[in-house]
């Protein structure tokens, strides 16, 4: 019977969990900021994905600081929340399915 | 949810360790049985939630203000504003971390804020019980205030009658009936009472009518 509670409160945990990685993903600047080597000069360009398909939006021959910054914290942001909603799903498949299961728990 | 969890908890304790929140703070809740387990060199059951909860006294001074959110971030802990109660959760899949504070007088549905920590804390009653006798234990090299298992205990025989969960009241009984038992073994009778004495008349009437209830008489027959 304890076990069956702490399960269900998990469970509402982890979806609200997804929820929220889902709007930090959303949240985060789309694309990763690539540096092209063009005639033998640099060219700055955002590579991003837009309905199946990959886009290169050109950006200048210089990018600031900040921005690359940007940019890279949130690849690796992106990297990780990806990494643990894939895990916070995993959870809810589980936890949902103990809680269906006919056996007392 | 296993050694990952438990590598999560350290790296966690460490980085507040590292800001000196955790020597001002009590660790409470159910990760406070792993420590205990170590306290009593004992089998005690290990069933628990995700939540890794810190009991922070109102008057808690910081040297300097840190932001815990912006150090839990790179481990992928994203803030949560629980809604309408207005109280920030650090989530992430493996551990939800909570600050938490006393509360006083009638209570408020506010939360309490902790600008020293870049945080809102949730207040709840009967928390100060916890923060009376507090014992410093280790969890590989961090120190770690944990309220001593007979306050742990008594507190946990209070909340599970204010549950909603019938499960989780269950829990909570069973860990309390489990650590006073272990505390009674280890002939810590005194420190049991002592806990039992700290509360107000209704409650100790209350406790005695659930350990009655659940048939625990030889906790029972301490606290007559």
């Amino acid at each position: 019977m304890a076990i069956k509670g702490v399960l269900k409160e998990e469970l509402d945990n982890s979806l609200r969990m997804k929820k929220r990685y889902e709007q930090e993903l959303a949240k985060l600047p789309k694309g990763s900021l690539i540096k092209k080597n063009i005639k033998g000069r640099q060219y700055y360009y955002l590579l991003l994905r837009e309905k199946g398909k990959v886009k290169f939006i050109y950006k200048g021959k210089n990018a600031s600081s900040e921005m690359i910054k940007k940019y890279a914290e949130a690849k690796i942001l992106r990297a990780k929340y990806r990494k643990l909603l894939s895990q916070v799903k995993k959870q809810i498949k589980f936890l949902r399915g103990s809680l269906r299961g006919k056996q007392a728990i | 949810m296993g050694s990952k969890q438990y590598k999560l908890v350290l790296e966690v304790l460490k980085r507040l360790d590292n800001e000196g929140v955790l020597s001002q703070t009590v660790l409470i809740g159910s990760w406070c049985l792993l420590l205990y387990k170590d306290y009593f060199k004992s089998n005690l059951s290990l069933l628990r939630t995700r939540d890794l909860d810190f009991l922070c006294p109102r008057s808690m001074k910081v040297a300097k203000k840190i932001n815990v959110p912006e150090i839990l971030k790179d481990l992928g802990f994203i803030q949560e504003f629980v809604y309408p109660q207005g109280y920030i959760k650090l989530m992430h899949p493996e551990l939800i971390v909570e600050f938490l504070v006393p509360e006083k007088g009638k209570g408020r549905n506010k939360p309490c804020p902790l600008p020293q920590l870049g945080m809102n804390a949730q207040s709840l009653r009967f928390l100060d019980l916890l923060i009376k006798n507090t014992i410093q234990l280790e969890l590989e090299g961090v120190k770690v205030l944990v309220p001593h298992p007979a306050y742990f205990a008594i507190h946990k025989l209070i909340v599970t009658q204010r549950r909603d969960k019938k499960e989780k009241a269950l829990k909570d009984i069973q860990s309390a009936s489990a650590i006073i038992k272990l505390l009674l073994e280890r002939g810590q009778k005194d420190m049991v009472q002592e806990a039992f004495q700290m509360v107000s008349n209704k409650w100790q009437n209350k406790i005695r009518d659930l350990l009655r209830q659940e048939k625990e008489l030889d906790i029972l027959n301490v606290l007559a």
